[in-house]
């Protein structure tokens, strides 16, 4: 008999295996074969490869081309949303806490794009599905530093839904966006429209040349609010903004002793003042926090009061309130 | 130690162990004891936690806020997935060490030594999670780089390191010891699966000391970058390593448990050793099928990793899967339990929480864990299965039905044959086995059909809706019923094995029976002289092919679903 808690007696390499177990030794063996076979030839005959070039990059590099290919992109609006038609075929994804910027953009099926995937902050999941089919979804990684270029093509039209599903901070369910597959009329694309974030208005504040990204929703007019009482500024999101991470309206004039009203309609935003006028004391808002949240703050002292907001500041989430 | 044992030890502090025979010495039982109980107490927080985890997800429930539900789910994860297993496990190279071979546990004063340093990391990494604050994030598993935590969390998951390199030293010096006084004796199979357990253990934790000293050095400021794919790439040696110490030790307790309380023997030496070896060269570079949908790592590196590698670790668990059947087959012919196809298996204790434990957790491990882990360590598949819920469910399938389980069939013995107590609350210790294998199953299985069928992802505080879209995963819905009821009755079989194990050592009477389960050692012994390999394995051999009919409908079905996605790569 053989215990596996005594030491075995004598020659115990040469004993005689069972025959069954010889069987399967052999079952197992071929298996683990067909396992590795299968995997290999699938990456030669196979539909669905993640494979494709890594690059090493800095991320303000990775952000310059997620832009340039934002300013090259056309726009199509479809069921009422603004979404980029992508020049070429190229398509930018920058995953950033907690949204995708590149996104939405408006495919064509059948014809094969390049996805650039990369992140501005931590570490992201690229989890996407067809909406009409769940069970046709795939996720991939994300990492800063690195951008990876996946080739995709679709067939089947519809909505494709990401989300994010690497955890990256408290917030981490409310990163989703997605892309439309159809066909359209030829848009044009290619056109760089400068981005407009209104030149040198405000020391430059609203461009890329200052703190963080240029403010996309900024076109170097300021809200003119001055003489009313309450005036209210929405924090993560505008109308016509096509993206959550901005402030509505970025700049705004208001007369001296006007309580202005910040209001959250999106998830994880805060209020970091970056200058005021001498003797003001704004403190801005420095948790983080969630759409239905509101604060406010009287402005006496005159002059340009400029704050941004802690996670989006690279994606040009900006403002200004000027007293006047 | 701590009073609760009932055994008297001779002059030179040995005892013989009535239903074993093995000799133990006093110093190796005290730590089995220290380090058994304190796993037990890691276990039970980290049930305490795995409540507030699941009904949080549970969305009919939404028990926590997003902030706290990943505070929670990080303290679920350590108490559970390290401190459980490890604790566990090095009570486990005691066992198969010092009790086994018969000696005295060499180095002592390095075992006490250990397990201060080791609780000393886990209270401290627990602290640091518990007391998370903005811009500090709950680290979960893998505390991810750049995403920060509090630097006390590295410093402790170090410490904790630290400590269970020092605990596992005097059990290699009990070997050396062994090998010194007997060098032409071969060591029992059981011990030389702890050796292995031991020698993998000391490669994960080595590779824990790369990703965790820089790290830390990083969040205090003295390095101003970590490259994240760099980190990804320590943290697994470390991150899937610690599991596969749990596949080492669960099978190496297989082996124990149903020889000592079936009757099993070693079907092949060879053919159970050479699979330890295999996992020795292989099971370490298997880690890598954690970065199967990553940049920066090549088609050829990850296609390698997962194909030689994995493989060669995938063949030597088929091979356990038949040897250890086969062993509790041929055993209980040749001791005349049962005949037929599957008598020997019909026939067996299945009234003793040892002996249901460890063949649920074979079978469990095997269908639940194994299948779903070779087939999302290939390549293709694996962006399918990637962070979704799907993950979490193979990993609780090799974990808690699996490793979890064969560990608490184990530390029945522990309070029976160690501590000299027998079970208090007897009827509830039978029942308890079935009733957590059962819940967890169903559970395990929820989570892979809403992972691979509806994508939903992992480490979510809640499931069917995102915040600000119109976008939900609510077709899900109704399998996150079944989801939340068997987490409850999941937990509520873990929660009766803590009552029971702390009502023994409490209230249990004194057990001093010479047999257990429906073997003797005596018997054992005797045996007739047919050599074992001459008895019939067609019982293992009949499951071993539903085993493998099973994974290969499963893994053509993966594929399938595989093939319906758009296409990617060239």
């Amino acid at each position: 008999m053989e215990s596996p808690i005594d030491r075995p007696d004598g020659d115990w390499w040469s004993e005689k295996i069972n025959r069954r177990e010889t069987i399967w030794l052999g079952l197992s063996g071929g298996w683990a074969l067909t396992l590795f076979g299968w995997m290999l030839g699938w990456s030669q005959f196979g539909d669905q490869n993640q494979v494709g070039e890594s690059y090493k990059l800095t991320t303000e590099r990775f952000l310059e081309k997620v832009r340039s290919y934002k300013r090259a992109a056309g726009t199509l609006t479809v069921d009422g949303e603004e979404m980029l038609v992508p020049h070429e075929n190229d398509v930018y994804v920058g995953a950033l806490q907690w949204d995708w910027d590149g996104l939405p953009v408006v495919l064509r099926p059948g014809e094969t794009y390049r996805f650039h995937l990369g992140s501005y902050d931590v570490q992201h999941g690229f989890s996407v599905r067809n909406e009409n089919n769940l069970s046709q979804q795939i996720s991939l990684q994300i990492l800063p530093g690195y951008e990876w270029v996946l080739e995709m093509s679709f067939d089947d039209p519809g909505t494709y839904q990401v989300v994010c599903n690497e955890f990256c901070g408290t917030s981490h369910r409310s990163m989703h966006g997605k892309f439309v597959v159809r066909d359209h009329e030829p848009v044009e694309t290619g056109t760089d429209e400068g981005g407009g974030s209104g030149g040198d208005k405000y020391g430059g504040w609203f461009t890329g040349d200052a703190a963080g990204g240029p403010t996309p929703n900024f076109d170097g007019e300021t809200a003119d609010r001055t003489g009313q009482e309450d005036v209210t500024v929405t924090v993560g999101g505008a109308e016509d903004a096509g993206s959550s991470n901005v402030y509505g309206p970025p700049a705004v004039r208001v007369s001296p002793g006007t309580t202005v009203t910040f209001e959250w309609a999106s998830i994880g935003h805060n209020i970091a003042v970056e200058s005021q006028p001498d003797g003001a004391s704004w403190d801005g808002h420095g948790s983080l926090e969630d759409s239905g949240f509101t604060t406010q703050h009287t402005f006496e002292t005159e002059g340009v009061y400029k704050y941004y907001c802690d996670p989006h500041l690279r994606v040009g989430m900006k403002g200004v309130v000027e007293v006047a | 130690m701590f009073g609760f044992s009932t055994h008297t030890y001779d002059d030179e502090g040995f005892r013989t162990c009535n239903v074993t025979g093995l000799t133990i010495h006093r110093s190796a039982e005290d730590m089995v004891k220290l380090y058994g109980l304190t796993a037990i107490v890691a276990l039970a927080i980290g049930g305490v936690f795995a409540f507030f985890v699941a009904m949080t997800r549970w969305e009919l429930v939404s028990l926590l806020s997003p902030a706290d539900f990943y505070t929670y789910l990080s303290m679920h994860a350590w108490n559970l997935l390290i401190f459980w297993m490890i604790f566990m496990e090095i009570a486990i190279l005691y066992v198969g060490g010092a009790f086994v071979l018969g000696r005295r546990l060499s180095l002592p004063k390095l075992a006490k030594v250990g397990w201060v340093v080791m609780a000393t990391g886990a209270v401290v990494v627990n602290a640091a999670i518990w007391t998370t604050e903005s811009p500090n994030q709950a680290p979960l598993l893998t505390s991810y780089v750049p995403l920060p935590s509090n630097w006390q969390f590295y410093a402790g998951a170090i410490i904790f390191i630290l400590g269970a390199v020092v605990a596992a030293l005097p059990f290699f010096a009990t070997i050396w010891h062994e090998r010194r006084e007997n060098p032409n004796e071969t060591l029992p199979l059981v011990t030389f699966g702890a050796f292995i357990t031991g020698i993998v253990a000391l490669e994960s934790l080595v590779g824990g000391l790369i990703t965790y000293v820089p790290t830390l050095l990083w969040r205090v400021g003295e390095f101003q970058t970590m490259d994240p794919a760099f980190y990804r790439q320590m943290y697994w040696i470390i991150g899937h390593g610690s599991q596969q110490i749990n596949l080492l030790a669960m099978i190496t307790v297989w082996y124990f448990l149903t020889h000592v309380l079936g009757g099993a023997e070693v079907a092949s030496q060879k053919v159970s050793r050479t699979a330890f070896v295999l996992y020795l060269f292989f099971i370490n570079l298997g880690a890598a099928h954690h970065l199967m949908s990553d940049p920066v790592v090549s088609m050829g590196w990850r296609m390698w990793n997962t194909s030689y590698a994995a493989y060669g670790a995938v063949l030597a668990s088929m091979i356990h899967a038949f040897a250890i059947p086969a062993g509790l087959e041929a055993g209980r012919r040749a001791k005349g339990k049962g005949g037929g196809l599957f008598g020997w298996l019909w026939s067996s204790p299945w009234d003793d929480p040892g002996f249901s434990a460890t063949i649920m957790s074979i079978i469990l491990f095997g269908f639940l864990g194994g299948i779903t882990g070779v087939m999302m360590g290939q390549m293709q598949l694996n962006m399918t299965w990637h962070n979704t819920l799907a993950t979490v469910g193979h990993f609780h399938a090799t974990v808690v039905t699996g490793t979890t389980l064969a560990f608490m069939g184990l530390a029945y013995y522990v309070l029976r044959l160690v501590f000299g107590r027998d079970w208090a609350l007897k009827p509830f210790a039978k029942l308890q086995p079935y009733l957590y294998a059962g819940a967890m199953s169903l559970l395990v299985l929820m989570m892979m059909y809403v992972g691979i069928l509806f994508g939903v992802p992992r480490r979510h505080p809640s499931v069917m809706d995102i915040p600000g879209t119109e976008f939900s995963f609510a077709p899900a819905k109704p399998f996150f019923v079944v989801f939340g009821v068997a987490a409850l009755l999941a937990i509520l079989g873990g929660a009766l094995f803590v009552v029971v194990a702390v009502a023994s050592l409490l209230t249990g009477d004194r057990f001093d029976a010479d047999s257990v389960g429906d073997v003797t050692r005596a018997a054992a012994d005797g045996g007739d002289a047919k050599p074992i390999h001459e008895y019939s394995m067609r019982g293992t051999f009949t499951l071993c092919l539903v085993f493998l009919a099973t994974f290969v409908v499963l893994w053509g079905l993966n594929w399938y679903l595989l093939s319906t996605i758009w296409q990617i790569g060239p």
